[in-house]
């Protein structure tokens, strides 16, 4: 008999990820509210602060309530009548009502009484209430989810990779230490706590157990994704809430809210270390995780693909190559370090740029130099013939032009 | 109760070759190696070249294009993750797969005289038979009768040696006219390769696949004298067993395994894991800590000549890759202060591997070193391993000994080198060739010539008897490059087997 879930919240960033997860996992998974679009599960109407048909929780082992209206935080801010807190209840009642053995609520690391955003305190004083139901003892589980990574680029992370194309970023808040944790091992904590939680945990801390400052991370991400480093500008929090503002009352302009700029501002760091062993997660290192994300996988490929264009002197039409050399570049420390975008697009135009000494120490000679090897091997290359005097001469006249630029951008670098 | 008459720990020169007169004799021999043979899908060009894992598709680390092969990446590499060796300046060469590093040698091979044998406890007599056996059974071929016949010695039958290339052959020709020095002779590289058909093994067809494991078995290596052996109904094989500890038990001695709890047990052992896998292993039975140990090995470099009255001819479509030719040059009036090397053709080589060290853009070396390769040659240059300044230190911890090798040459090696070079450089000159500037000295153990770690004859506790029995351990023979007493100019192997063929003798006859 596969284990049955209710997931509130499922068509969101978090929860469209989850319910992948849990069905990967053997897991029927119920959507109360909508469900991920394309998704073939099984959904019951419902919204927050809205009742529950108690069929929709037959038979299930958990509720796992991923769901938030971010819109009544903006309306009804932390009063008593925020739908997200009476909703929270209403369905954590109905559950138990019904049976369900757990209830799974998505909370914050920056749960608080007096955290600096409606949200924090808002998602604690949902913690609070759901403990205080009875037998709310290893029945409910609040799940505090630091700064969620990877996947879709939706919500937060949405923002953020948004924001970390930009080379230069004017940016609140560096000093913050966040808690960046992957989307998957979130719904991987999110799944233990509703089939098989440590019981002596009725509140888990989902976050890094390594705190990063919040300007490190915006580097981190568009060093992983992208392979180039950020400049970023510190903004004071005030002139931060002033521009949220100003954005609202200009119509053209994308609105960005204060929430979740106080939600950033406001971020201070929970341990998580015991939780994340009590769960048996052992986090991936995010620079890693982010260098597998698909604006880097797309960067490895297109790089691939004119180095190789480079030394072959011609397209290499062959897709076995480009993953070959894909293969060994992505765990080559040079992949942090993009390309040129100019030779990527024009790859002769490396030349320019190539060290003037070709150590392997310089992480374009060594690209290209597993570049070289891969040419080698196709039969196209093989059955080339010998260039001729011309062509060699040709070759070193172009050498003999590219010298100056290379003196001063062969730049040595790991 | 014994497994065996005697266990040899190493399939590879060196065990095999002790364990042939044994298992002749009628001894009951067990051989155990660190792994299986594995069998890559070498069928399409990036498999054969990069390896099926890509194992080979590395950034160039200035080794011989012979040792970035897939075969040798995953050789080598396997003994290094087992060896835990700590090195500086040092490239540790070991083996930890069946065959030993016989399956990535150059396959040159030359004899010892008693000029070379100087200081050993042994005579070119007492290896006479022993080079006679390894050579009807390895197959090698050279010529008997040009100017470096006489250095490579003339004990062992001989075959015909191959066509060599176009540019060697220029080179030999000029070399024939003019004798340009004195101390200098050229002749017919001697390879352990076959040019007529054997039973097993097929002659050189002269595919240039050299590189990438001869697939006709051309090359000797020793996984076929492994699978003759086990045709031998008194000896046994034991596959992917890695020895992890060596103790001494009433009868003999107790071999404990790193890959399953299995004791093995024999009155007499055979070490032959290769130089640095036989110190790995005979560390915890000596206390070494006191004062570093030696390790010969012979300083080599490479250097790119280029022919240019072949320039703009087309390269030869058939060839093989191994030495085409040998050299040897006296430096001093002392007999054993000579160098010595190969001369390769660059052909079937990729020419990746030369145009990392160009100082051109990739692109444009790429093209040069393809528009040259049909004029282009490499030559080795092998010095003495008295030039070598190599020690292995030994520290005890909790986890067994550690060990750490430093490389390096020893003080009066640069001016020699320097001298010698220059030397060359005029006989290249005469020859029709000239050195390009880019030849260096490669990183002390890439040439894996090593020896001096056990030597025959040395009185120290660590110094072992002419048969290779080390003195705080009777009945402990090793018998590979790590008892060599000294290490010549000249290629090992073939040496390494004879003296390892001489110690099972004495073994089969004593035992």
């Amino acid at each position: 008999m596969p284990q049955r879930l209710v997931v509130t919240g499922a068509s969101g960033y978090l929860g469209a990820r989850f319910v992948e997860r849990a069905q990967e996992r053997g897991c029927e998974v119920v959507a109360l509210g909508s469900k991920p679009p394309g998704s073939t599960i099984v959904a019951t109407p419902w919204r927050l602060g809205e009742p529950a048909r108690l069929t929709a929780f037959a038979g299930a082992t958990a509720v796992v309530h991923l769901a938030h209206d971010w819109a009544s935080d903006r309306f009804h801010g932390d009063t008593p009548g925020n739908p997200n807190l009476i909703g929270t209840e209403m369905l954590a009642r109905a559950a138990r009502e019904a049976g369900v053995p757990r209830f799974v609520f998505a909370s914050t690391n920056s749960a608080r009484p007096r955290a600096l955003n409606a949200y924090g305190r808002i998602k604690h004083q949902t913690e609070e209430r759901l403990r205080t139901q009875p037998r709310s003892e290893g029945r409910v589980f609040c799940a505090r989810i630091g700064l969620v990574y990877g996947g879709p680029e939706r919500a937060q992370y949405g923002l953020m990779s948004k924001l970390a194309r930009l080379p230069v970023l004017p940016m609140f808040g560096l000093d913050r230490e966040v808690q960046p944790i992957h989307i998957d091992e979130v719904c991987d904590g999110l799944l233990r706590l509703a089939l098989d939680p440590p019981t002596d945990r009725p509140t888990a801390v989902l976050a890094g157990p390594a705190p990063v400052r919040f300007g490190a991370w915006l580097r981190t991400l568009r060093r992983g994704r992208l392979g180039k480093s950020l400049l970023l500008v510190p903004v004071p929090i005030a002139l931060a809430l002033k521009a949220c503002d100003w954005s609202r009352s200009i119509s053209f302009i994308p609105t960005v809210d204060r929430e979740r700029v106080l939600g950033l501002a406001g971020a201070a760091p929970m341990d998580s270390a015991a939780d994340l062993a009590a769960l048996g997660l052992s986090l991936r290192d995010p620079m890693r995780a982010l260098m597998q994300s698909r604006p880097a996988r797309r960067r490895l490929i297109a790089e691939c693909a004119a180095l190789l264009r480079y030394v072959a002197g011609a397209p290499v039409r062959s897709p076995g190559a480009i993953i070959r050399l894909a293969r060994v570049m992505r765990n080559d420390p040079a992949f942090r370090r993009a390309l040129p975008s100019l030779g990527v697009r024009w790859p002769p135009l490396l030349r320019f740029v190539e060290p003037i000494r070709p150590s392997m120490g310089h992480s374009l000679a060594r690209r290209l130099h597993l570049a070289a090897m891969v040419v080698e091997t196709l039969p196209s290359e093989q059955a080339r013939r010998r260039p001729g005097l011309f062509a060699v001469a040709a070759q070193l006249l172009l050498e003999t032009l590219a010298l100056p630029f290379r003196l001063l951008f062969g730049r040595v670098s790991a | 109760m014994t497994d065996a008459d005697v266990i040899v720990i190493g399939s590879g020169p060196a065990g095999v070759s002790a364990a042939w007169p044994l298992a002749e004799a009628g001894r009951r021999v067990l051989m155990i190696d660190g792994a299986a043979e594995r069998s890559p899908d070498i069928a399409t060009p990036w498999r054969q070249m990069l390896g099926d894992r890509l194992e080979a598709l590395q950034p160039d680390d200035g080794l011989s294009p012979k040792l970035r092969t897939p075969e040798a990446r995953e050789v080598t590499g396997d003994f290094n993750r087992w060896s835990v060796l700590e090195t500086d300046e040092f490239l540790p060469l070991g083996a930890m797969a069946r065959g030993g590093l016989s399956r990535i040698w150059g396959a040159f091979v030359s004899e010892f005289d008693d000029n070379d044998l100087l200081g050993w406890p042994v005579s070119a007599e007492d290896l006479a038979p022993s080079y006679r056996a390894v050579a009807a059974r390895i197959g090698i071929s050279g010529s008997a009768d040009d100017d470096m016949a006489a250095s490579y010695g003339s004990t062992g039958e001989l075959l015909a040696p191959p066509p060599i290339s176009p540019t060697a052959t220029l080179l030999l020709e000029r070399y024939r006219a003019t004798k340009p020095d004195k101390d200098f002779s050229l002749g017919h590289a001697r390879n352990a390769l076959l040019t007529a058909d054997r039973s097993d093994r097929k002659a050189c067809d002269l595919r240039q696949a050299c590189l990438w494991a001869c697939p006709r078995g051309a090359i000797y290596d020793a996984r076929q004298d492994v699978a003759l052996l086990r045709r031998q109904p008194n000896f046994e094989l034991l596959d992917g067993a890695i020895a992890n500890g060596i103790t001494r038990v009433d009868d003999g001695w107790e071999i404990a395994l790193a890959t399953s709890e299995r004791r093995l047990r024999a009155p007499k052992l055979v070490i032959a894991a290769g130089a640095l896998g036989s110190l790995r292993l005979v560390a915890p039975l000596l206390d070494l800590t006191r004062a570093p140990l030696r390790l010969l090995n012979s300083p080599v470099m490479a250097l790119p000549l280029l022919v240019p009255k072949r320039l703009g001819s087309a390269p030869p479509t058939q060839g093989y890759s191994l030495a085409q030719l040998g050299f040897r040059l006296a430096v001093s009036s002392l007999p054993s202060d000579y160098v010595t090397g190969g001369i390769y053709e660059t052909a079937a080589l990729p020419p990746s591997s030369f145009a990392a060290r160009l100082p051109l853009g990739r692109r444009a070396a790429t093209q040069v070193v393809r528009a040259l390769a049909p004029a282009l040659l490499v030559a080795t240059v092998y010095f003495p391993g008295g030039y070598s300044a190599n020690t292995i230190s030994v520290q005890t911890s909790a986890d067994g000994p550690r060990i750490r090798i430093h490389g390096g040459v020893a003080e009066r090696f640069h001016g020699v080198a320097r001298v010698v070079q220059g030397r060359l450089k005029k006989i290249w000159r005469a020859l029709g060739a000239y050195a390009l500037p880019v030849g260096e000295l490669a990183t002390a153990g890439t040439d894996a010539h090593y020896g001096g770690i056990f030597p025959m004859g040395g009185t120290q506790p660590h110094g072992t008897s002419r048969f290779g029995e080390l003195n705080a351990a009777p009945g402990l023979h090793v018998v590979d490059g790590s008892v060599l007493s000294t290490i010549p100019a000249k290629f090992t192997t073939l040496t390494i087997m004879a003296n390892a063929d001489r110690i099972g003798r004495h073994l089969a006859g004593a035992a």
